[in-house]
């Protein structure tokens, strides 16, 4: 205690206050309630004994403790409600310090990049890419036309290659049985009718 | 007492209540009887030993076999175990009351850390009563827990730089204000 009191603010002081309020509250809430229990005890130990008086000043009593707890009641709900909105109130000025400090941040970072010095820079750098494609034009202007003949011609070759590689390989020999046989009924159709024919011209 | 406490086998063995003068025996009795008495009070959840008191308790007088502590046999067991670190003298000149440690304060100390950044606490301001006996601890296992040794396990969070106690501006209680972990 007292040694880093540094890290204790007097709002936290100002809560604990209230806490400890709270706490004090409901113990005494605590002890009226046990003092109420009892009451009831005695009133029933007094009718007992046939002491109606004194068993009606037990409850009477005990009524008033009751009304003691309710409004004990209300004092606890009003001190956590204090006690909550200072606790909020603590965190909104937190969340406000750290929206300013983001801030700040911010408007650093943007100092450091005028809005003239990125301009410049877009022109330096549309300048540079406009010298690159000048480069980039003058070294392929250095082909001279002999060299694109040259180079289209060998496209050309390319090309023709690639296609002759495409094209089925040629069978060195034909087997006889492989002949479709609707290629043989076609070539025999022709013979029918030649002979059909033969025999017409005969008949004639 | 709720649920009762089952005692070993050895409760019930006649010697084991009279301190033996053998020095290895008498250390093996002095550890048993510590043993049971660290789980009978976890089991109770009691932390204060008070000699003469619980001298007649079922602890250490057992009505079966008709055999009951001497105060100074129980005042060499809890020497033993305030040397083990388990009991602690209230003070050390009288001896007729001490503190039952079954669970250390350090491990008390992280079960709060615990409770504050699960309830997310930290940065908020707690008072001591509400530790032990508020509405928010409840069902936790300090709740209850004897204020000397709360006060202690505090101290140790207050060393590692996650808690801070401090006093209200009116009144003597104290509260504590959790900083979160960097422990």
């Amino acid at each position: 205690m007292g040694n880093k009191n540094s890290k204790i603010t007097s709002q936290d002081r100002a809560i604990l206050d209230l806490k400890v309020q709270r706490d004090k509250l409901k113990q005494y809430q605590k002890k009226i309630q046990l003092v109420a229990d009892r009451e009831t005890q005695i009133a029933k130990e007094a009718l007992l004994k046939n002491n109606k008086r004194g068993a009606l000043l037990a409850l009477k009593k005990k009524k008033y403790q009751e009304q003691l707890l309710s409004k004990t009641d209300a004092q606890l709900l009003n001190l956590e409600q204090l006690t909550q909105s200072i606790e909020f109130a603590l965190v909104e000025k937190e969340v406000f310090a750290g929206l300013e400090q983001g801030n700040l941040i911010l408007k650093e970072i943007h100092n450091e990049t005028p809005i003239e010095k990125v301009e410049k820079l877009m022109e330096d750098t549309a300048d540079a890419i406009a010298y690159q494609n000048e480069i980039s034009e003058a070294l392929s202007g250095k082909l001279t036309s002999e060299d694109e003949e040259e180079i289209l011609a060998e496209l050309d070759q390319i090309v023709k290659e690639q296609l002759v590689d495409k094209l089925p390989p040629v069978p060195e020999q034909i087997p006889q049985q492989q002949i479709p046989q609707e290629q043989k009924a076609e070539t025999k159709q022709p013979q029918k009718e030649n002979k059909q024919l033969e025999a017409a011209l005969e008949a004639a | 007492m709720e649920n009762s406490f089952s005692f070993p086998s050895i409760h019930n063995f006649p010697p084991f209540y009279t301190l033996q003068p053998t020095q290895t025996t008498w250390q093996n009795q002095a550890l048993l009887w510590s043993e049971i008495i660290l789980s009978y009070y976890k089991h109770h959840k009691l932390y204060r030993l008070n000699l003469s008191e619980s001298l007649n308790s079922e602890l250490f007088n057992c009505q079966e076999i008709r055999r009951k502590l001497k105060l100074d046999t129980l005042q060499a067991i809890i020497d033993t175990m305030v040397y083990r670190g388990t009991a602690e003298w209230d003070s050390p000149s009288k001896k007729d009351s001490a503190i039952i440690y079954w669970r250390k304060p350090e491990d008390w100390a992280n079960l709060i850390n615990n409770w504050v950044l699960e309830t997310g606490m930290s940065n908020s301001i707690v008072t001591v009563y509400e530790i032990a006996h508020g509405d928010s601890s409840e069902g936790f296992e300090f709740h209850g827990l004897d204020q000397t040794i709360l006060m202690k396990a505090l101290d140790i969070l207050v060393k590692k730089g996650v808690a801070q106690t401090f006093q209200g501006t009116s009144t003597d209680d104290m509260g504590v204000k959790f900083f979160g972990m960097n422990g």
